[in-house]
């Protein structure tokens, strides 16, 4: 996958994360969303990647994770929470992908899990979190996607 | 009805009993074993049960610490099931080992005993996962018991559960992720997966689930968020499916039916009112799941067909099978009537012990956040982030200690490989801290030192594991196997038996050497090449079957020498095959594990 291809997904996550958590919140209605977006992130990988690279297999669910992140940015209420528990998932998927990779020769990207981790255990100490600190979130995440 | 229940699960358990009885005196040879993986029955059901001991803690966990509010009896019948899964679970790795004793070597102790523990095997994550998971869903459960005595004595020990709520919720999904990893890790093409992990999890979730559901059906209750969770759990798997079938072309048809298909009809309401119709349901996602389960374990359908199997000899897995049916029905309904009162007092909601005194603490709360606290002071600092920091202290002590007293040049530990026993180190440590302050109040002065001396001797009891016990542990305690005292067959079939029932747990029913089991279990052994075998001469193997080396057990107290010169010849003739393929599937596969020649 491209650089430029990869800016891409991130384009898009940032594109989906903005119909989570509008309105109502019901069980049903943002389980379909997010499947909905999942399946979209593995059409997304299929078109724009190769399959038999084993860094695909978790391309959608990093996509996702990146998705959760930006979308947590948007709940009224206790923000500070769901955005520990989404970069938490992400650093899960990363983390475990890698370890699984490792065992088949790869080598493990530790700048980006440090970066990855390092944000969310930062984040659990913000009192509140502010425009502006949400815009830094966002473009820490952003830079972690893009150039680690 | 509960009696009932009990005598439907004897019903169950007692020919299951036999088959576990059976599959430990046979040995590996006993159940179907996959051509390719290696693995049989027994670790399929091992994943299934552990998957479904995940729901309820997690289930139980998950709710409490974001206060969604759950009634006191369906979280505790959930953590219930989690405990009764666990113990099922627990049992057949033992059975899958072979040779029941072996066991001891998966305890990550290093090389206390002598014997270096492969850090980097998944079994020994799983332990290490497993056990501290298992000890704090119990102290979980305890303490929401002891929580319905609403005593004023115990009112310190049940706020605790919140901030164990906090840790324990991570920690299944941790422990879940390392049993994705057991085959995630390996070289099976069909279990090639960087995103086993999510793919787990949702099935644990989703069983676990279904498992709840189906109890509460029992119970005649219902919970419409389970429901829903149920349903949406079928989604998930639905689409992490199709993800794998793009990826590799594996599809269980018959899962995705019973498991994907048919908890669809829980969007009718006339399905979703009746009990019966919601059990079936329920039923039928954990019979997909289960079938599942069976077909990522063994995915090529020639399962057996090397091990020379007959067909008739696979009672034995439906033996399994019905031993974990009934011993849950049997264990959880026994338990389930012996406390009926504490579970079926259905006034308190989860997380809200005393609803009174709770929204009074909420207004504190609300005030506490009000006030100033100087850094490093905050009540939410004392409760959970100090004994969460300390075990995080303790746990990198244990990694570093663990990379670099690397006594064994067969493997190569990296931290990466240390990484899955990090966090429930930190959590064990953590727990430790945050119960030992409200326990220590809970009791009166002499039953303090009653429970510090309980502490000492549970202390000295893991002191006594930790260094007690030989690096050859089935020397006295494996039983005999029947082709051990077969007399009366002819010697090349008695030794092909004698080497299926003991020597292919690790050497592989071909010879191919059970490379899989052996790397995740054992440090990485020699090879035995026909040149190898040939270096080291007739008389020195025999020595060896006798009196054992390292981790090979002895048996001269069972084999004549005759025999063990009869099994070190079969396995010489079997030997030059085995070198060519393995060698052939490490080119290809270029796995990062070093063989010493």
């Amino acid at each position: 996958m491209t650089p430029l291809i990869h800016a891409l997904a991130c384009l898009l996550v940032l594109g989906l994360a903005s119909f989570l958590w509008r309105g109502k919140i019901t069980l049903l209605k943002e389980s379909l969303l997010i499947l909905a977006f999942f399946l979209l992130s593995v059409l997304f990988t299929i078109l724009a990647g190769d399959l038999r690279d084993p860094n695909m297999e978790l391309y959608p669910f990093r996509m996702l994770a990146l998705c959760l992140c930006f979308s947590a940015t948007t709940l009224h209420s206790k923000r500070r929470r769901y955005l520990v528990l989404a970069q938490v998932f992400w650093l899960w998927v990363e983390l475990f992908g890698s370890l699984a990779l490792f065992y088949r020769g790869f080598d493990v990207p530790w700048l980006r899990l440090v970066a990855i981790g390092g944000i969310a255990f930062g984040s659990s100490f913000l009192s509140r979190i502010n425009r502006e600190m949400e815009f830094c979130l966002m473009v820490f995440w952003i830079a972690v996607w893009t150039f680690f | 009805m509960f009696r009932l229940l009990m005598y439907i699960g004897l019903a169950f358990l007692v020919p299951g009993l036999a088959a576990v009885g059976f599959a430990v005196y046979e040995g590996p040879v006993s159940w179907g074993v996959d051509a390719v993986t290696f693995w049989g029955v027994p670790v399929s059901l091992f994943v299934f049960w552990i998957g479904l001991a995940h729901a309820g803690t997690l289930l139980s966990a998950i709710f409490l610490a974001l206060n969604v509010s759950m009634d006191r009896r369906t979280a505790l019948l959930a953590e219930l099931s989690t405990l009764v899964c666990l113990i099922i679970a627990a049992i057949y790795p033992l059975i899958h080992l072979g040779v029941i004793g072996n066991f001891y070597m998966v305890a990550p102790l290093l090389d206390a005993r002598g014997n270096f523990a492969n850090v980097r095997s998944p079994l020994v994550w799983d332990f290490c996962c497993i056990a501290v998971y298992g000890l704090l869903s119990l102290l979980f459960f305890v303490l929401h018991l002891i929580g319905g005595a609403k005593s004023n004595m115990l009112d310190g020990i049940v706020k605790i559960r919140r901030s164990m709520a906090w840790l324990l919720f991570p920690l299944v999904l941790w422990v879940h992720t390392i049993v994705s990893l057991d085959f995630a890790t390996t070289f099976v093409p069909e279990w090639r997966g960087a995103f086993f992990p999510a793919y787990f999890i949702a099935g644990a979730i989703f069983s676990g689930l279904a498992m709840v559901n189906l109890l509460l059906c029992v119970e005649n209750y219902r919970v419409r968020l389970l429901e829903k969770l149920m349903l949406v759990g079928s989604w998930v798997l639905c689409a992490l499916w199709l993800w794998n079938f793009l990826l590799k072309g594996d599809f269980c048809v018959s899962a995705f039916v019973f498991a994907g298909v048919l908890p669809q009809f829980l969007l009718v309401e006339n399905v979703r009112e009746s009990r019966i119709l919601r059990s079936m349901v329920c039923f039928s996602i954990l019979l997909g799941m289960l079938l599942e389960r069976i077909f990522l374990v063994a995915p090529t359908p020639q399962v057996s067909a090397l091990a020379g199997i007959s067909d008739s000899s696979r009672w034995v897995d439906w033996g399994l099978i019905a031993f974990g049916v009934g011993c849950f029905i049997h264990l959880f309904f026994a338990v389930r009537r012996w406390l009926s009162k504490p579970i079926e007092n259905d006034e308190i909601l989860m997380g809200d012990v005393d609803e009174v005194k709770e929204s009074e603490e909420s207004a504190s709360e609300r005030n506490a956040r009000a006030k100033y606290f100087p850094p490093l002071t905050t009540p939410e600092y004392r409760v959970l982030r100090l004994p969460v920091l300390f075990g995080i202290l303790v746990s990198l002590l244990f990694c570093i200690w663990t990379v670099s007293s690397n006594a064994d040049s067969n493997i190569q530990v990296s931290l990466i490989s240390v990484v899955p026993v990090f966090f429930p180190i930190v959590v064990l440590v953590a727990s430790v801290i945050l119960c030992a302050k409200p326990l220590w109040y809970v009791f009166e002065s002499r039953a303090r030192w009653c429970f510090v001396g309980v502490c000492v001797l549970l202390a000295g009891l893991f002191g006594a594991f930790y260094a007690g016990g030989s690096s050859m542990p089935a020397a006295s305690e494996s039983r005999e196997t029947r082709a051990e005292h077969a007399e009366d067959m002819n010697s090349y079939a008695r030794t092909i038996m004698i080497w299926n029932s003991r020597c292919s747990a690790c050497h592989g029913v071909d010879g191919k050497f059970n490379e899989k089991f052996i790397r995740e279990f054992y440090p990485v052994p020699q090879k035995l090449t026909q040149q190898r075998l040939d270096s080291l001469g007739l008389d020195s193997l025999v020595k060896v079957v006798l009196k054992g080396r390292v981790n090979m057990n002895p048996y001269g107290d069972r084999l004549s020498e005759d025999d063990a010169r009869a099994l070190v010849r079969y396995m010489r003739s079997i030997a030059p095959i085995d070198s060519v393929v393995i060698e052939d599937s490490l080119a290809t596969d270029s796995i990062p594990v070093e063989v010493v020649p």
